[in-house]
């Protein structure tokens, strides 16, 4: 027999009611509230309603440009993320402070004031647009003007997500496997590797998830040419502008189902990683 | 544990035999260092740089427009609302979570994190769809001829919305992981529930706390996605500082831009200073508590 | 080549086995140590020390914090480089040989295992990480690590993950982990440190039956000289760098070289 969970354990310390109260009245008004209403309209128009809006060619083209270049983004600061954790967290080199700080630039750099830098940085004739230029690529203006963006955007999400773990690596493990035999790149792709990557994939899930909904740092360098370089996002805010406000609901409903869907997917991950390797 | 004098230095190691080589770690160094470089400093850089791409004649005449000066006015007065309101109900929330057991705690820790996850635009179109010409409450707003979307009251609302979890996030598991145990001799000692608060919380929690309004004062000054969706972009009056500058970027007025952009990169910078330090000071008291390990 | 050994009888503890000796390829090696001397940072942690280990024989390691027996242990593996001296396995220099190719079987004070991978790959890995020439098949690799968890007392879990594991159930784990790769030698960096009181005195008798076994030269190093003595063939007391003493535990307690040691053993 087993006694009823209380709700909550008499606590000595005063004031459960008041900040309790508080803080759901405030979050209930300034996030679910407005949150609601957007999940209500969408419910509103159905799943066949949104989906008869994704299907329309530009929101279709905007939602493609979006989630794959999103996609290459992320896979890209997975890449370049990893090695720059790995360097910043196992090495010692002159600057390396000053790197480590500046890997969070994009998380503190106002999202406007990123998207001019790159915009002119990569213009024609920009400081790296010119010579791009000569080279026979475009950056702005492209596709390519977005994916530079989002890497920008995602990279402190790997970097930041991976590099607690390569510090809690024990130097007794790479040893052991020395000793075993191993060859250093042996010792990296099956014992190092395999631990990071829980903290791999959820650094890849939250740059992809940051990426997707970028606008500031993307319009600005895209060139936002209908169903070319177009990002959902800013197809929202068009509709709007038009007064679509079932377009603009629809867009923003799928992409609010993504968000949810990844912050889904990072729980599983950590979850899986927890239960496999001991920890994440 | 061996008897090598690893841990004398902080960091890491020496380099072991077991390492990768010299030449293979050489090139890792230049990859990462020329990545960042290129991706991250680079921008930066540029964004002084094209400041003052007019001297400092010119950099300085960007804030004797009026546009600008309202636009910045704006801004202060946006952050002097939003950021006081976040912070006590991050303090609230902190306080409530961390200092009693209840069930569904993992629920409102997630529940306060969701605009993380809301793209910038969508946590704008939420206000206009509640408080737009068709929003639900559209028509009670006209009724009362207020003016919420496209005026200040909507971008303080949107900017609310972005800046929601900053401070909790930073309090809230510093104040877990402190338990309860300090406020509670305080209160076996005759303090109130509220003198308690402010004599022993809130000094043990103060360079998270501080750090905290810090990142909800930088992203409330430089929210661009929402703001721009509820603003109406109205000159002089509903344009914060980066939505001029993104008005006067698109004018062509690129110096001016720049220039007016410095503020936020320099909040930028600032924000990122205080981390170094903040995690310098959270390393310096670590260790300040660790036993002696004696090197075998 | 490994000999089948019989099922091990659950009944006692660690009982007496009629299992055959594993039998590493080659008879068991020397281990000759001559004018070893290393220095971390200006700091000298070995000076000039000398040590003739005989094949198959059991040595300790013993000495306080600080003495150098660690960093001793870890030069003849080859995870350190040593200033000065040579270092060799049966008559082969050993110090130009990488820690891949020394073939030192290393058991770490805290274990050390692979925590994402099974018990079973822990053991194989050794195996499996050889080049394909000299990798022995599937089947081949299994019937060992098989035969590797029955010696250790260790039947049916190598489906388990570390973490799933008691202390001692661990220690065996890394050593059978060591064992895998028939190792020239075998050293362990304070076996029984991590464990409490009555483990460690389960394990002394079972690794002094394993060593037995094996007829593997075994080093360990340990700051606890009732351990050394009981276990080992000959003990090394180090202090401060040198070796103070090397004899049998019989010999020291009854000669003991120096006023350290006198003050140590009490």
């Amino acid at each position: 027999m087993s006694l009823p969970v209380p709700l909550r354990k008499r606590s000595a310390l005063p004031g459960f009611g008041v900040t309790a109260g508080i803080t759901l009245a405030y979050l209930g008004l300034i996030v679910l509230f407005p949150l609601s209403v957007l999940i209500a309209r969408a419910s509103a128009l159905g799943p066949v309603g949104i989906l008869r809006v994704a299907m329309e060619p530009r929101v279709l083209a905007a939602l493609q440009t979006t989630f794959g270049i999103s996609l290459a983004a992320a896979v890209i600061d997975l890449f370049f993320g990893g090695l720059v954790a790995w360097a910043l967290t196992r090495y010692r080199f002159p600057g390396r402070g000053i790197l480590d700080a500046i890997v969070d630039l994009p998380f503190a750099l106002p999202t406007a004031v990123a998207g001019i830098a790159l915009a002119s940085l990569y213009a024609p004739n920009g400081w790296l647009g010119r010579p791009l230029a000569a080279a026979g690529f475009k950056v702005a203006f492209t596709k390519w003007g977005i994916l530079v963006a989002l890497i920008f955007v995602g990279l402190p999400f790997v970097v930041r997500t991976v590099q607690p773990l390569i510090t809690e690596i024990e130097r007794e493990i790479e040893e052991a496997s020395a000793t075993l035999g191993a060859t250093r790149r042996q010792t990296l792709w099956r014992v190092l590797l395999p631990p990071l990557a829980p903290a791999l994939l959820t650094g890849l899930a939250l740059a992809f998830a940051r990426g997707v909904g970028e606008y500031g740092s993307v319009i600005f360098i895209a060139g936002n040419l209908a169903y070319v370089s177009e990002i959902a996002p800013l197809l929202i805010v068009i509709r709007l502008e038009e007064y679509d406000y079932t377009g603009a609901t629809a867009i923003a409903a799928i992409m609010l189902a993504i968000s949810f869907l990844m912050l889904l997917v990072i729980n599983l991950i950590q979850s899986w990683g927890g239960r496999r390797f001991g920890h994440v | 544990m061996s008897d090598l004098a690893l841990s004398s230095n902080a960091g890491r190691p020496a380099a072991s035999v077991v390492d990768e080589s010299p030449l293979l770690r050489l090139a890792i160094i230049a990859v990462a260092v020329a990545f960042l470089g290129l991706f991250l400093l680079v921008p930066l850089v540029v964004v002084f740089v094209e400041a003052f791409a007019h001297g400092l004649g010119g950099y300085l005449q960007t804030f004797f427009d009026s546009d600008v000066l309202a636009a910045i006015r704006l801004t202060l007065l946006v952050a002097a609302i939003v950021v006081p309101l976040n912070t006590a109900f991050g303090l609230c929330a902190a306080w409530w979570i961390a200092k009693f057991d209840f069930r569904g705690k993992d629920l409102v820790v997630t529940l306060i994190d969701l605009p993380f996850s809301v793209s910038p635009v969508v946590s704008g179109l939420i206000f206009v769809l509640v408080f737009g010409a068709q929003g639900v409450l559209g028509p009670w707003v006209t009724a009362r001829g207020l003016h919420i979307i496209f005026a200040v009251p909507g971008i303080v609302l949107a900017t609310l919305f972005v800046t929601f979890p900053f401070v909790a996030r930073e309090v809230i598991p510093l104040m877990q992981s402190q338990g309860r145990a300090e406020e509670e001799a305080a209160l076996t000692l005759g303090a109130s529930g509220l003198k308690a608060f402010f004599t022993v919380t809130l000094p043990n929690i103060r360079w998270a706390l501080a750090y905290g309004v810090l990142l909800c004062n930088a992203r409330a000054m430089g929210e661009f996605g929402a703001v721009s969706v509820v603003s109406g972009h109205i000159r002089g009056l509903t344009n914060t500082i980066p939505l001029q500058v993104e008005i006067l970027y698109n004018e062509y007025s690129i110096a001016s831009a720049f220039a007016l952009a410095t503020l936020l990169a320099l909040l930028a910078l600032v924000t990122l200073g205080a981390k170094s330090l903040l995690e310098w000071r959270t390393r310096q008291s670590d260790n300040r508590g660790l036993p002696d390990v004696a090197p075998e | 080549m490994w000999l089948p050994s019989e099922a091990a009888s659950l009944s006692a503890p660690f009982p007496q086995e009629h299992a055959e000796a594993v039998v590493a390829p080659s008879a068991p090696q020397c281990i000759e140590i001559v004018g070893i001397s290393k220095a971390f940072g200006g700091h000298a942690i070995l000076k000039n020390v000398s040590l003739s280990i005989e094949p198959g024989e059991l040595v300790a390691l013993l000495g306080p914090s600080g003495s150098g027996k660690t960093t001793l242990l870890r030069i003849i593996a080859g995870l350190e480089t040593p200033d000065e001296g040579t270092l060799r396995f049966g008559g082969d220099d050993a110090i130009g040989l990488s820690v891949q190719d020394r073939r030192a079987g290393f058991v770490f004070q805290s274990y050390a295992l692979f925590r994402h991978m099974t018990v079973f790959d822990n053991i194989a890995y050794g195996l499996t990480v050889r080049p394909r020439r000299s990798r022995p098949g599937r089947r081949e690799i299994a019937k060992r690590v098989n035969d590797l968890l029955d010696m250790m007392q260790l039947p049916g879990l190598g489906g388990r993950y570390p973490t799933q594991l008691s202390g001692g159930q661990r220690q065996r784990v890394a050593l059978a982990r060591a064992l895998a790769i028939e190792p020239r030698v075998l050293l362990l960096d304070e076996p029984f440190g991590a464990l409490d009181a009555k483990v460690r005195k389960d394990l002394r008798q079972w690794l002094r039956e394993i060593h037995d076994r094996t007829a593997l030269t075994t080093v360990f190093v340990t700051h606890d000289q009732s351990e050394a003595m009981e276990l080992a063939d000959r003990v090394a007391i180090l202090n401060e760098g040198r070796i103070e003493q090397l004899a049998t535990a019989s010999e020291i307690r009854a000669r003991p070289a120096t006023a350290f040691i006198r003050e140590f053993l009490s």
